[in-house]
Parts: C-alpha cells; sequence; structure tokens
C-alpha cells in the first residue's frame, strides 16, 4: 500500500433507501474541498455491476483506499473485501459508512440536514483512512517440541498422537510410570476402570517412545514466549531454575473428585464413597466384598446434572466390574430420574444377565436412608419404596481442578468460571480474525466429563499442534500484526499484561524488571484494552488507533452543529443495537453522531478530553452489559472509570458532569438504545453549549493535558468498575476512600496541567499565576514548590520577595 | 459485454452477472425477499420473479439467480409476473400473517387473507433463509440452521440446543426482515425465559 492517500468516496442509493432520505448530490456538495481521489453516487455498489464499477474506479485512478458509504460495515465489509481483494486493496483499507442505519432510516429531518450529517460521517471516516499505515504480516517457524503441561490424562494421548506423527513433546507429569498413572486414574476419573486396558496401551507407546520426554512436575516458575516459541521455567528441587524450550503448549488439566460427605449418613463401614470402592477394586481382594446388596445412591444435586450423570454413569461401570470380578456382590443403581443414562441396548441385556439393577427416584422428593434400606419415590406410580443395602456407596464430588492449574492460570489465557470450571478466554472472535487456534486446553477441568471425552479433547489438540506444523512447514503460518508495543515508549511496567483478557501481551520472568513487552499476535484478539490504558501511550492497535480515532472524532466534531452530541458505540451491543433500531423502523434525534469502535475498553481517555476540547457539548457512550456480556472481559468496565475520571475533571473546571454519559444495551435491544439517546439528548437540550471563553478553553486544555499524563492514565488502568468489591488496595478501606483517592489524583494533576498551560502564555508568579487561574494561592503553592524542585518548571527570576515561574527544564 | 433488453430498455452486463443485478443497476426495481447484497442468491421467496423471453419462448424466471445472456427480452411487470407475484404473496400471507414485512407487500399487490390456513401457531418468521446464511457466510459459523420439514420447518439451532459457537454479534438480528429473529436468537443464546432488565 502506498503511502500516498488516494480515498476513492463511493456512495450507494441503495435503490431509494438511502438517496430518498439524504440528498447525495448534496453529501458531494459538501464534500467537495476533501482530499478524496474519486467520489460517486451508484445505485447498488454491493451488487456484481457495482463492485465492478468500483474495481475500475480503483484501478483507473490508483486508489488506496476506499470508502463506501452505505449500510453495516459489519455484515457488508466481508463483500467488499473479498471482491477488492483482486485489485490489491487489503481489509483495513476498506471503510465503511453506514449512511442507512445511522442516518437515512432514524431520522426525521429533512434530506438536505441529514446530508450534512452523512457527510459528517464521512469527513471522519476519510480522516481516519488517511492514516493508515502499511504493514507487512510476520511470518513464524514452528521447531521444537510441544510442551504438555498440567499433568492431566488428556496430554498421554496428546503426547501419543504426536509421537506418531512425528513430533516430539515434552511431558510434564507427577506420575512417572505408566502403573502410577493408572493406580491414580480414579482420583480423576472414578468408574473408568474398564477403559484400564485400552489406557495402558497408551501409555505404554508413550513411555516408550523415544519422541516423548516425560518429566517431572516442578513447580512452575514462567511461561514466557509465543507460538513457535515457548518457554517455560521449572524450578528444580534444589532451587535453581531449568528452562524447556517447545513451539506450542498443550495444557492438559483434569479436575479430581473430591470425597463425597458421607458423614451426615454414617453407618460405619457400611457406607462408603465411590473412591473407597475404587481403590478397593483396585486391589481386587475377594474378601473386601462381603456378599449381599451394594446400592450406589447417585445424589448431590448441588453439582449440577452433569456431574449427576458422570456419578451415575461411574456407578453403572463400577457395577459391571463388580458384576464380572466379584460376583456375590448385587449392585443396583439408584439415580434421579431427571437425568438420563446414556446406555445401549446391549448393556441393558448386560444389566440384565448380572442382575445388576436399575432405578431411578423422582428428583424433587429427597430419599431417605435408613439402616439398611433406602426409601424412595418412583417417577412411575409416585408412591415411595424402599431398596434393601447391605453396602451404601455414595458418589463422590466433582472437586476443584488439580493444584497445577492455580500456576499455569497465572501465565495463560486460561480463566477460572463460576463454579470452578476453568476457559480458556471467552472472547469471542469472527472466526476470519483468528489466525489459527494455538492455545490448546483440555481435560476435564474444563468442564465435567468422562474418560472417553477427555482422551478425544487430547487427540484434537495433537490434531491443532500437527495443523500449525503443517502451517509452518508451508510457510503459511503467518502472525498478523494485530498489536504493536513501541520498545522505546514502553517502560516495562506490565500493567498491559495484567489487564490483557486474550494472552496476547507477553509475559516476562519474575524479577527480570522492567523489559518492554512483546506481543504474540496469535492470541491477540485486537480489543485495545492494553492500549487505550497503557500510561506511556506505547501501544498500539495497528490500523485502529487512538490516532485514526481522534482524527475521525476532530472530523466530525468539525462539521457538527453547536447543539449535537457525540455517540460512541461499542461493536457489539451498542452498535449491533443501533442498526437494529434503524431495522426495526425506530427514529431518534438527528443530533448524535455515531463514533463505532471496537470495545468501549479501547476508546483511549484522551479522545473524550479531546472531544470536549473541541468544543463537544455532551458526549453518550453505549457498550455491553458489565461482565456478563462484554466481549472483551472487561472492556467495558475499564472504560467506565474512563468516564468517571472525566466526569471527575469536567466538575473540576466547573462544567456539569452530565455531560457524559454512558450506558448498557445487548445487542437486541434497539429500543433501549433509542431511550438511552432520546434521555441523553432531553438532558443534553437544556444544557448552554460549552462556553466559548477563554478561561474554559484553557481548563478544557489541561484536562486534555491531564489525560495524558502517565499517573493518570496508570491509575485509570488499575481501576476496574467493581461495584461488589470489598477488599480496597493499600490504605484505602472502603469505595469512598478509594474514590477519593483517585480524586485527589486528578485534582493534583489538573492543577500541575493548568500551571502549565499559564506558565505556557508567560512567565508568572504565584500569585499572578493564581489570579490566572482563578484559584486560592495556597491551593497551588505546595504544587509549585514541588514542580520547581523536580525540575519540571524552573525559576527564572525573583519580583517583590515571590519567585517567578517559567516553562523549562531545570 | 452482453446487451438485452429489460421493459424494452437496452442494458448491458457483464459474464455471470443476474437480471437482478443488471436490472437494479439500471434502476429499475424488482420486489425481494430472500435477497441480500451481502449473501449469495438463493432463490427461497421466488417474489423476483420476471418474464424471459429468449426469442423461441417465454418463461416466468427467478431474477437473482438468473444468469444474463445476449438478446433476451425481459419483463418485470408483465401481467403474468404480477399474476405469479400475487400468488406468491397469497401464500406468504397465509403463512405468516403476522410478518410486517409480508404485510407490507400484501398491501402492495392488493393481496388479503385467503381461505389457506397454516396448521399451527402463527409466527413473523417466514423462512427467508436470510438469517442461517448470514450466520455461515457473513459471520463464519454455524449456529443458526433450518430444523424439521415441510409445514414444520423452522428455524433454530443445531439440535435445539443454546449455542456455545454463538458470538452474539447481531447479525442474524439485524438481517432479519420480519423481526421474528429476536425470539429465536434468545433461545439460541440460551436466554429465553430470562429476564432482560438490567
Amino acid at each position: 500500500m502506498s503511502t500516498e492517500n488516494k480515498i476513492g468516496i463511493f456512495l450507494c442509493e441503495c435503490g431509494g433507501k438511502i438517496s430518498n432520505r439524504i440528498s447525495l448530490p448534496k453529501v458531494s456538495e459538501l464534500l467537495i474541498f476533501e482530499p478524496w481521489a474519486h467520489l460517486g453516487i451508484y445505485p447498488y455498489p454491493c451488487l456484481s455491476p457495482g463492485l465492478e464499477a468500483i474495481k475500475a474506479k480503483v484501478q483507473a485512478k490508483g486508489i488506496n483506499r476506499v470508502l463506501i458509504g452505505g449500510c453495516s460495515g459489519r455484515v457488508m465489509k466481508k463483500k467488499f473485501t473479498q471482491a477488492l481483494a483482486s485489485v490489491g486493496i487489503e481489509k483495513h483499507q476498506v471503510e465503511i459508512i453506514n449512511l442507512k442505519d445511522h442516518v437515512a432510516a432514524v431520522h426525521e429531518a429533512t434530506p438536505q440536514e441529514l446530508a450534512r450529517k452523512a457527510a459528517a460521517l464521512i469527513a471522519g471516516g476519510m480522516a481516519s483512512l488517511t492514516l493508515l499505515e502499511p504493514y507487512e504480516p510476520v511470518s513464524l517457524t514452528f521447531e521444537g517440541p510441544v510442551l504438555v503441561l498440567g499433568g492431566g490424562v488428556s496430554g498421554f494421548v496428546a503426547a501419543q498422537q504426536l509421537a506418531r506423527k512425528g513430533m516430539e513433546s515434552v511431558l510434564f507429569a507427577k506420575a512417572q510410570t505408566a502403573e502410577r498413572v493408572l493406580d491414580e486414574l480414579h482420583w480423576t476419573f472414578p468408574g473408568c476402570r474398564i477403559f484400564c486396558e485400552d489406557m495402558a496401551e497408551i501409555l505404554r507407546e508413550v513411555f516408550t517412545s523415544p519422541l516423548v520426554r516425560v518429566m517431572p512436575d516442578h513447580p512452575l516458575e514462567y511461561i514466557i514466549g509465543g507460538v513457535g516459541d515457548y518457554r517455560v521455567g521449572l524450578k528444580q528441587p534444589d532451587g535453581s531454575v531449568a528452562e524447556v524450550a517447545g513451539a506450542a503448549i498443550i495444557v492438559a488439566l483434569d479436575r479430581e473428585f473430591g470425597p463425597g460427605n458421607i458423614d451426615y449418613i454414617g453407618g460405619g463401614e457400611r457406607v462408603c464413597d465411590l473412591l473407597d470402592l475404587e481403590e478397593r477394586l483396585g486391589q481386587g481382594d475377594q474378601a473386601d466384598f462381603k456378599p449381599g446388596k451394594m446400592v450406589f445412591w447417585v445424589n448431590s444435586p448441588q453439582h449440577g446434572k452433569e456431574a449427576q450423570e458422570l456419578a451415575a454413569m461411574a456407578a453403572w461401570r463400577d457395577s459391571q466390574v463388580l458384576a464380572r470380578e466379584h460376583p456375590q456382590v448385587k449392585p443396583m443403581v439408584l439415580y434421579p430420574a431427571n437425568i438420563t443414562l446414556p446406555l445401549t441396548g446391549a448393556d441393558l441385556v448386560e444389566a440384565r444377565a448380572h442382575g445388576i439393577g436399575l432405578m431411578s427416584y423422582a428428583p424433587e422428593v429427597h430419599p431417605v436412608v435408613q439402616s439398611g434400606y433406602v426409601s424412595f419415590v418412583s417417577p412411575t406410580d409416585n408412591l415411595e419404596h424402599e431398596v434393601e443395602w447391605d453396602t451404601l456407596v455414595v458418589p463422590g464430588a466433582p472437586g476443584e481442578p488439580a493444584a497445577k492449574a492455580q500456576e499455569l492460570l497465572r501465565w495463560l489465557p486460561i480463566y477460572s468460571e463460576n463454579g470452578g470450571r476453568l476457559q480458556k478466554s471467552h472472547i469471542k472472535f469472527y472466526p476470519d480474525q483468528v489466525p489459527d487456534e494455538s492455545l490448546f486446553f483440555t481435560g476435564s477441568a474444563g468442564g465435567v466429563c468422562d474418560l472417553n471425552e477427555v482422551l478425544q479433547q487430547g487427540k484434537k489438540a495433537a490434531r491443532g499442534v500437527l495443523n500449525l506444523r503443517e502451517k509452518a512447514l508451508q510457510g503459511r503460518l503467518v502472525s498478523p500484526v494485530v498489536v504493536h508495543v513501541d520498545k522505546d515508549l514502553c517502560e516495562g511496567c506490565g500493567l498491559c499484561t495484567e489487564i490483557c483478557p486474550c494472552g496476547g501481551i507477553e509475559h516476562v520472568k519474575p524479577g527480570s524488571g522492567p523489559v518492554p513487552r512483546e506481543t504474540d499476535n496469535h492470541l491477540c484478539s485486537g480489543g485495545g484494552t492494553c492500549a487505550a490504558t497503557c500510561p506511556h501511550e506505547a501501544i498500539k492497535v495497528v490500523n485502529n488507533t487512538a490516532q485514526q480515532l481522534e482524527a475521525r472524532v476532530k472530523a466530525i466534531l468539525a462539521r457538527m452543529q453547536p447543539n449535537e452530541i457525540l455517540g460512541f458505540v461499542c461493536g457489539w451491543g451498542g452498535l449491533a443495537s443501533a442498526e437494529q433500531a434503524a431495522v426495526k423502523g425506530l427514529t431518534y434525534p438527528s443530533g448524535i453522531n455515531l463514533v463505532p469502535v471496537n470495545c468501549l475498553g479501547s476508546l483511549d481517555p484522551s479522545i473524550l478530553s479531546m472531544a470536549f476540547l473541541n468544543g463537544v457539548k455532551g458526549i453518550m457512550l453505549a457498550g455491553c452489559t458489565p461482565k456478563h456480556s462484554c466481549h472483551y472481559h472487561y472492556g467495558v468496565d475499564h472504560c467506565w472509570y474512563r468516564v468517571n475520571a472525566m466526569k471527575k475533571l469536567l466538575s473540576l473546571a466547573g462544567l456539569e458532569r452530565r455531560r457524559m454519559s454512558i450506558g448498557y444495551v445487548e445487542v437486541n435491544e434497539p429500543e433501549s438504545f433509542v431511550r438511552m439517546v432520546e434521555s441523553h439528548m432531553d438532558a443534553m437540550e437544556k444544557l448552554p453549549p460549552l462556553p466559548g471563553d477563554d478561561k474554559t478553553k484553557a481548563k478544557l486544555w489541561a484536562i486534555h493535558a491531564t489525560m495524558h499524563r502517565p499517573r493518570v492514565r496508570w491509575v485509570l488502568g488499575t481501576s476496574l468498575r467493581r461495584p461488589a468489591e470489598k477488599e480496597f488496595p493499600g490504605s484505602q478501606f472502603n469505595a469512598v476512600d478509594a474514590d477519593e483517592t483517585m480524586l485527589d489524583v486528578l485534582k493534583e494533576e489538573f492543577t500541575i496541567s493548568r500551571i502549565f498551560k499559564a506558565l505556557r502564555d508567560q512567565p508568572l508568579n504565584p500569585p499572578d499565576l493564581a489570579r490566572a487561574m482563578d484559584e486560592p494561592v495556597k491551593n497551588i503553592t505546595p504544587i509549585l514548590t514541588d514542580m520547581a524542585k523536580e525540575g519540571r518548571i524552573i525559576t527564572k527570576g525573583w519580583e517583590k520577595g515571590y519567585p517567578i515561574y517559567a516553562m523549562g527544564k531545570a | 459485454m452482453i446487451t438485452f433488453t429489460i421493459n424494452g430498455k437496452e442494458v448491458q452486463g457483464q459474464d455471470g452477472w443476474t437480471i437482478l443485478e443488471v436490472a437494479r443497476w439500471n434502476g429499475i426495481e424488482i420486489p425481494t425477499l430472500c435477497h441480500h447484497g451481502a449473501l449469495e442468491p438463493y432463490g427461497a421467496c421466488r417474489l423476483c420473479v420476471v418474464e424471459v423471453n429468449d426469442g423461441r419462448r417465454s418463461r416466468v424466471v427467478i431474477s437473482c439467480m438468473y444468469p444474463i445472456r445476449a438478446g433476451i427480452q425481459v419483463q418485470t411487470e408483465s401481467p403474468r409476473v404480477a399474476n405469479v407475484r400475487r400468488w406468491i404473496v397469497q401464500l406468504l400471507l397465509d403463512e405468516s400473517p403476522e410478518s410486517p414485512k409480508i404485510q407490507e407487500l400484501a398491501k402492495t399487490f392488493g393481496v388479503t387473507p385467503s381461505r389457506f390456513k397454516k396448521a399451527g401457531v402463527d409466527f413473523a418468521c417466514h423462512l427467508c433463509g436470510l438469517c442461517v446464511r448470514a450466520c455461515q457466510e457473513v459471520v463464519g459459523v454455524q449456529v443458526l440452521t433450518f430444523g424439521n420439514r415441510g409445514l414444520r420447518k423452522e428455524i433454530t439451532s443445531p439440535f435445539n440446543a443454546a449455542s456455545k459457537e454463538c458470538l452474539g454479534c447481531g447479525t442474524c438480528t439485524y438481517i432479519c426482515p420480519t423481526g421474528a429473529m429476536d425470539q429465536v436468537f434468545q433461545r439460541v443464546k440460551g436466554l429465553e425465559g430470562e429476564s432482560h432488565e438490567h
């Protein structure tokens, strides 16, 4: 892509849906002085004739940035990108401004007025396109073993599959022999004894394979690097750290099965849990099993249906083993009727042959344990029945993920969901945004399941790794450049690593000090929360930078009426519901100019302050509902603090806090979106435009400067909307304290910014400075003294016993 | 360049273009329901029918999929076309009397509900398949699918289960011409019955 700007603007009539509501000739007229290479109006640019026409123009005029004024970019972008690829236009070079849903369909104003709004949005898009930078994707190598961490059973299968395809792997496991693995199997997969022979086969292959190195599972010190080049540090018993390098990581973590709570049942030796039984089965001692009736009672509804199903399956399989090996025992499974036993016809035949009883009970009525009997209500006749037992077995409950998990979670983008279930980052991308899956997480810690399922997961992970290798061999393993860290600006504070939800920003070894971070763009989601929080503004989302957004907002602001406002909508909840408002035929006032961003978390705080500095009357933000639906985990919660800081600064400057507001909508709630817009517009109508006098301007300048200050950005970056928080860091004891601490920081930095602004015009002594700033002298003298001491301002001379301060470095 | 006529007007196009595309490019509107610029043509609703005379005989074809050929004469508003369209709208109206889009079409074509009655519940969805195709072609996942057959055909997720694949991007609700997707969306996300007040 040439850096010379050649923007082609293609306006869509959409069969009258746009052209009847917006006067497109007027739009072209309003854009006449903008620097475009081509501007045309087309009936349907998205259909074949339209696409051909665009391609012809691109080639004839050497256009390298395409702007389409049409309908939703979420839906249409792919079509244009695919069609224009043949003339060398890439995805980021196509910008779609949604004239239909943001302007034409939702406002009642005249076509001439709407043309002005359309022109403003297009001018914004042009400003953003102008700042595009060419970039080259990075080709990755993929050599070395696969590191299988976590010690789960699925890891063995993965290693086996990899070895069969000639790929090396290093397996870290607690159990160093096949026998140990089998002995401990029932701790994670009770009831899977019948698979032991198959499992033994796999393990034998793994332990004898020259391509698999089984290493002891020493405590993890660090995991650094990225796809193709991971390095794992393990703390050795002698205290040293050994590093193992590998191309990919498979995390195999299983959930341990805890013993069931059977104390409340009592019954001494006659009552046991599944794990006890499994131990005894493992030893295979006939004397351990007295003849009589053994009832497996599947209870523990609190662990969910899946756990019950698993327990019932385990009970069924153990019954099979008992029936074969210990025929003196008559097993029976009593399971709740709300679960289904996935048994085949052959299983049922076997059950009959061995006399294994299968009985369901109505889960609404809790069975009662008596000495020698359990009474339960049968779902078929609603009568209470009794079943006799000599041994009662209560299944254990799925417990916590293996202890290894805590070490791994620190370093990998795996999160603990409610219920202790571990999950890979729940960020959902559009599939074409993801290069390849590059982190593999398997095992029952991700969800209650049986051994079979887990082995399949292991195989799948191995296939994924082999795909990566295949791609690398063909030279197609390419990492897109999504996020770039400027090494000169990065001070290595690590804030980005802490807040990154996708594991895209590299960890560094503990104790290696402030080293610049690098990004693993294979994992990066491009959410941009990191870029917007970086205290030193060292991170940029390539071709979706804060500078581009700033340029866009500025261009829109330049064309806005004084009573209009800006609306930032996130690419998921906000944008989708805004567009759906148009589909549903809803209307709202045309005074709001929508600027879509990927996630509100990617909205740099300085954009908000810049908009006010450029005279916007009010700003509304619409994002997804915090926590449960933000696609980038906590993006919207981070943004909340920026809005909050902006409100505080506005009130420090004597302006109304309500000029800023943030709201939350889901993708299919257009009515809520319209209500939000109307309410904010109403509030704004009652307010005067921003005062344009020099004093207010100076304050707004200072607010903008404050938003660029590393200390403020650090405080904003570490803050997260946590209304339910009970514990606060450091000396802050409660929510009010924490808020006041933040207010103090903002106040101080705001004053510093104002001092800079005043001193920029002319050197001043403290009383004159106080007069210029409209502040009591006592408020600014301590700050001035500090600033002079730190050398941020200089003392130029003395006058009437006062120092005269000026800008400059000491 | 292929030259032919639409409603007597001489138009041109390239190999592979469809009648609908060329007509729209030349400002001749043909009503459609299941056609969308972002998606491949599908030919489900048959509303875009036109009459094509290739010199030997005259046929009614769907314009969204019919590739243009030199010398054909296309009529978009002939009595024969109007008759076919009216019947299509009639059947659509009887199938989805609740759909605002269909009601609008019925008004345009002067169609009123007839003696045909659809069994089961009235639901605004008229199975144009835009959501299913958008999910697959635009978003790139396959969360939505057609379930059942014949009269009981419906839009659903595979196995009628709450989907883990769904991104929650809302493309389906955006592209749905009737608003019926709202309900299906809730079901697919596994949110049906849940309160949406925050």
